[in-house]
């Protein structure tokens, strides 16, 4: 048996004190409280020592419990012939920092110089790995490798390491972190485990990842922080965008300066933009202000900040406005925009032109000889063609006034006849969880009960279908709106128009969100490009085949299905055969962050650190001292000691309590 | 003595003992209802019974509720001695729940009770009544700690003789540790006085037996004196010793006509009170035969 800290052993020597409380001669203290002496008389006290010797017992398990006291501070533990041996072997991950973050001046080259350290320092009886990470985890050099050809490991991961540079990701290193753990492969497992992390762990890392792991207990992590000689920093980063019509966007920028900053000067301005759309301003250290973007008269897509020492977070990146073109064609005889009765007149209305969308309307009684992206039809229509349409993806809305189109369309046996009821309908059974609802799926916006409908028609089914679901029926209960898919295409019926001489639907507000819905849905969506960072998936429908430039102007060719993350900062042209569009990328605004952290941060995570003194050079002592501090940890024998002390003296509180009470009546 | 409540003990005790007492010959002893009276004038109105003027158009009056025929004075001994008690109580407590319990039984049969406490001297004194709210001022007084030190038998007693010039019954609840030779000349004192003596001696179960084992310094609880004693050869002479007190106080209570109970305080209250009462009985019938053989 070995102990921890022997020292405590001295502390058996206190059983001295109940030996000699035991042995002392005094008188008599027990005390009676009786009601009268009137038949007692006195006498003499018998001998002190004669008492005490029935109290051996108490003696022993007192003696016995400072005993026990003594050996479980003292921390034995049983030393097996493994953990006995002299020095015990290491594994030893290194875990390199290689975010964004890491750009600023020679990081990165400080950073792989305390690898290589840390790699030649190990001994060949060591097992090393090298990992590099920023939003995950990359392997380098493996713990595989190194037990195949431990005396290349200097050699292959310098080699290596001279291909990697900085990323444009952030700083993940709670995802690290996770991974690393169960990189200690079975290899590993009778070896003393470190990670040396090389970061410059600045205050934009992730962390809160850590807080759902329990960190392994013989796990230790040393941080090796690589500081700049100056933290001095402005970041920048998009607060918001707004699209106001056809004039320019409204872009606003958020700024902020690092806490004891000496800066406070900045400029910025478009790239290549004249001096006079420059903003020239203040900002205080360790303050943070929202500023609207200056004038863009260049069209630039790239605002730049200039005043700080460091430039990796000084631009941002705008996709410029692309109005994307969908062709709808309204096929009718009634094809007047000019006339208020006409259902084109609000359709020209309805669709004007946006940043994202152009629409182009046209209207004519035969379809096109270019398949239109979407196609309404109202009343009589030739019904030829209109099923291969829809069949190869098209975008059908009509308002049939008999059952020929649609039974055309949809090969159902189906009748289409006016109403008779002179009574107003209104919608009821809305289904606003459809996709082609989407607009209402707010509450706010499904009151339907101002939409009143004069005129309709009864489209009933011959036999149970399931190819056309209702969206939403009138108040007697015939559908209103039905919709399905056909072939690739989708086709919508609406059993009354939206123009006056139908209803009031042109009129409600229900209209316009309702045509850009199904504009959506045609793949035609009107909302703004998404600010996309480094890390996020490029945004486009994976089914077709894409083409992606990036800003290195690198191509990516995309079969279906696979999608594309952003690697680097700037604009991405993503082709497709129908359509281009170009996606912004900017930096992840915590890579701004770069004030560095105290690695004893880490351990409010539960992450067990190495001491501040523990170099690589850690001394013979040290390591056996951190072994028998883990084989006790193992082990935990003084649970077993403190259980023992616990009933020694349960039963000592027992023995005592009898004796004591032994005469009831006395202690009345 | 789970109950805390004192009145609510005393009330427990009186209503166990009456409900037992409708086989016993006590059945309408004292507060049989007498009858209706007519009212005459200068009666006072108080006691006209007023559900019977409705019912009959005539004015009656409750006779007996006014009336009582005995008075008894309880006399407690509030000295520290009777502080004592082995039993989860103390004899103060028993002798304060036996007191109430009288207390509560002579006033529901409508007599009047009193209540002397003593100590070395006479501490507080209620005299006899029989009126509303008597009982719960006798109950408050018994339920005021003692505050008294040691026991004066002599004293307290030869007082009592001043306070109490009617003739009654006086009910002395005490432990008796103190010497009584002088006892002896007050009790014949008070019965000559035509006092009916009753003396209610409360021992504890541990003073009875001496059942100490262990050697410890012994107080003695009204002088503070210390003695150390080993019980184990303490007890003999203990014991011989209270046997010639108990029976010193017998033979003197025999000759003065002094009715002795000797109550452990572990015996229930109801079997004191039943033996209390069954010896009224035997007294009263003895005192009626001795009148016929007379007559």
């Amino acid at each position: 048996m070995n102990w921890l800290f022997p020292l405590y052993l001295a502390g058996a020597a206190a059983i001295i004190a109940p030996i000699l409380l035991h042995l002392r001669r005094r008188p008599p203290q027990d005390r009676v409280e009786f009601s009268s002496l009137l038949f007692l008389d006195a006498q003499t006290p018998v001998p002190v020592s004669k008492r005490r010797l029935e109290n051996w017992l108490l003696l022993l398990l007192r003696c016995l419990a400072l005993i026990l006291l003594a050996l479980m501070f003292a921390r034995p533990f049983v030393q097996n012939e493994s953990t006995a041996s002299a020095s015990p072997n290491h594994a030893t991950l290194i875990v390199l920092d290689r975010s964004a973050s890491m750009r600023r001046a020679d990081l990165w080259k400080q950073a792989v110089a305390e690898a290589e350290k840390q790699l030649k320092a190990a001994k060949l009886t060591d097992r090393i790995a090298l990992a590099v990470f920023d939003r995950d985890l990359t392997t380098v050099w493996g713990f595989e490798e190194d037990r195949n050809t431990p005396a290349n490991r200097v050699t292959a991961a310098q080699s290596r390491l001279a291909d990697l540079t900085p990323t444009w990701s952030a700083t993940q290193l709670d995802r690290a972190l996770i991974a690393a753990v169960p990189s200690f492969d079975s290899s590993t497992a009778t070896l003393k485990k470190r990670i040396h992390l090389i970061t410059d762990l600045q205050e934009g890392t992730h962390l809160d990842a850590l807080r759902t792991i329990a960190w392994p207990a013989e796990l230790t992590l040393k941080v090796h922080r690589i500081d700049p000689a100056t933290n001095d920093n402005f970041s920048m980063a998009l607060a918001a965008r707004e699209e106001n019509g056809s004039t320019d966007a409204l872009i606003r920028i958020r700024l902020s300066n690092t806490r004891d900053s000496a800066l406070r000067d900045f400029t910025l301005a478009w790239k290549d933009a004249p001096k006079t759309d420059t903003i020239t301003a203040q900002i205080p250290p360790g303050a943070s202000r929202i500023l609207t973007a200056p004038p863009n008269s260049t069209n630039a897509t790239t605002l730049n900040l200039s005043g700080d020492t460091f430039d990796f977070d000084n631009r941002i990146f705008i996709a410029p406005p692309q109005p994307r073109s969908v062709r709808i064609h309204l096929l009718g005889k009634d094809a007047t925009r000019d006339e208020a009765s006409a259902p084109l007149y609000y359709l020209a209305r309805a669709l004007q032109p946006t940043d994202t969308l152009a629409p182009l309307l046209t209207a004519d009684e035969k379809l096109p000889a270019q398949a239109p992206d979407v196609l309404f039809i109202v009343g009589d229509a030739p019904a030829a063609g209109l099923r291969d349409y829809v069949e190869r993806g098209g975008f059908l809305v009509t308002v049939p006034s008999d059952a020929t189109l649609l039974k055309a369309v949809t090969g159902l046996d189906l009748t289409v006849a006016p109403d008779t009821d002179d009574e107003y309908r209104m919608l009821a059974n809305v289904k606003t969880e459809h996709p082609l609802l989407k607009p209402f799926a707010d509450p706010k916006l499904r009151d339907f009960t101002k939409l009143r409908f004069w005129k309709h028609r009864l489209i009933e089914f011959k036999k149970p279908q399931s190819s056309l679901e209702t969206l939403a029926s009138f108040d007697n209960g015939h559908p209103a709106i039905l919709s399905g898919r056909i072939g690739k295409g989708t086709l919508i019926v609406l059993a009354s128009g939206w123009h006056p001489g139908d209803s009031q639907f042109a009129l409600s507000t229900k209209f316009v969100p309702l045509l850009y819905g199904w504009l959506a849905a045609a793949g035609f969506s009107h909302d703004p490009a998404a600010t996309l960072l480094v890390g996020d998936t490029l945004p486009f429908d994976a089914t077709q085949t894409h083409t992606i430039t990036d800003p290195e102007n690198k191509t990516h060719t995309l079969k279906p299905g696979e999608t594309f993350t952003a690697t680097g900062i700037g604009l991405h042209k993503v082709q497709s055969p129908a359509h281009t569009q170009v996606v912004a990328v900017n930096l992840p605004p915590d890579e701004g962050r770069v004030l560095p952290l105290e690695p004893q941060k880490l351990a409010e995570y539960g992450i067990k650190l190495a001491s501040a003194s523990d170099t690589a050079a850690t001394s013979e002592t040290t390591d056996q001292r951190l072994t028998a501090t883990d084989t006790e940890q193992r082990q935990n024998l003084w649970w077993w000691f403190l259980i023992l002390l616990l009933a020694v003296l349960l039963l000592e509180t027992a023995i005592a309590g009898r004796s004591r009470h032994s005469v009831p009546a006395q202690t009345a | 003595m789970r109950i805390k409540s004192l009145e609510l003990r005393a009330k427990v005790v009186v209503e166990g003992l009456w409900k037992g007492m409708h086989r016993s010959p006590y059945h309408g002893f004292s507060v049989e209802f007498s009858e209706y009276r007519a009212y005459v004038q200068g009666d006072d109105p108080r006691y006209i019974d007023w559900k019977v003027l409705a019912r009959s158009d005539r004015t009656y009056i409750k006779k007996f509720e006014d009336e009582t025929n005995l008075r008894c004075q309880l006399v407690i001994d509030h000295s520290k001695s009777m502080k004592f008690g082995s039993q989860g109580y103390t004899k103060a407590e028993y002798a304060a729940t036996l007191a109430a319990t009288l207390a509560s039984f002579l006033m529901k049969q409508g007599d009047a009770a009193g209540l002397t406490t003593f100590a070395d001297g006479i501490e507080e004194h209620l005299p006899p009544r029989n009126r509303p709210g008597h009982l719960r001022r006798i109950i408050t007084e018994l339920e005021r700690p003692a505050k008294a030190a040691g026991t004066s038998l002599e004293l307290s007693v030869g007082q009592l003789a001043d306070l109490l010039r009617k003739r009654g019954m006086i009910c002395l609840i005490t432990d008796l540790l103190a010497p009584v030779e002088h006892l002896e000349k007050q009790l014949a004192l008070l019965s000559a006085m035509g006092h009916d003596l009753v003396l209610f001696h409360l021992m504890d179960r541990a003073e009875i037996d001496f059942t100490f084992e262990k050697s410890a310094h012994f107080r003695d609880a009204e002088t503070g004196t210390e003695r150390f004693i080993d019980p184990q050869i303490a007890r003999e002479t203990y014991l011989k010793r209270l046997q010639a007190h108990r029976d010193t106080i017998q033979a003197a209570t025999d000759r003065h006509n002094v009715e002795y109970h000797f109550c452990p305080t572990d015996r229930p209250l109801e079997e004191v009170l039943f033996d209390f009462l069954s010896a009224r009985q035997r007294k009263k019938a003895s005192k009626s035969s001795a009148a016929r053989v007379a007559a």
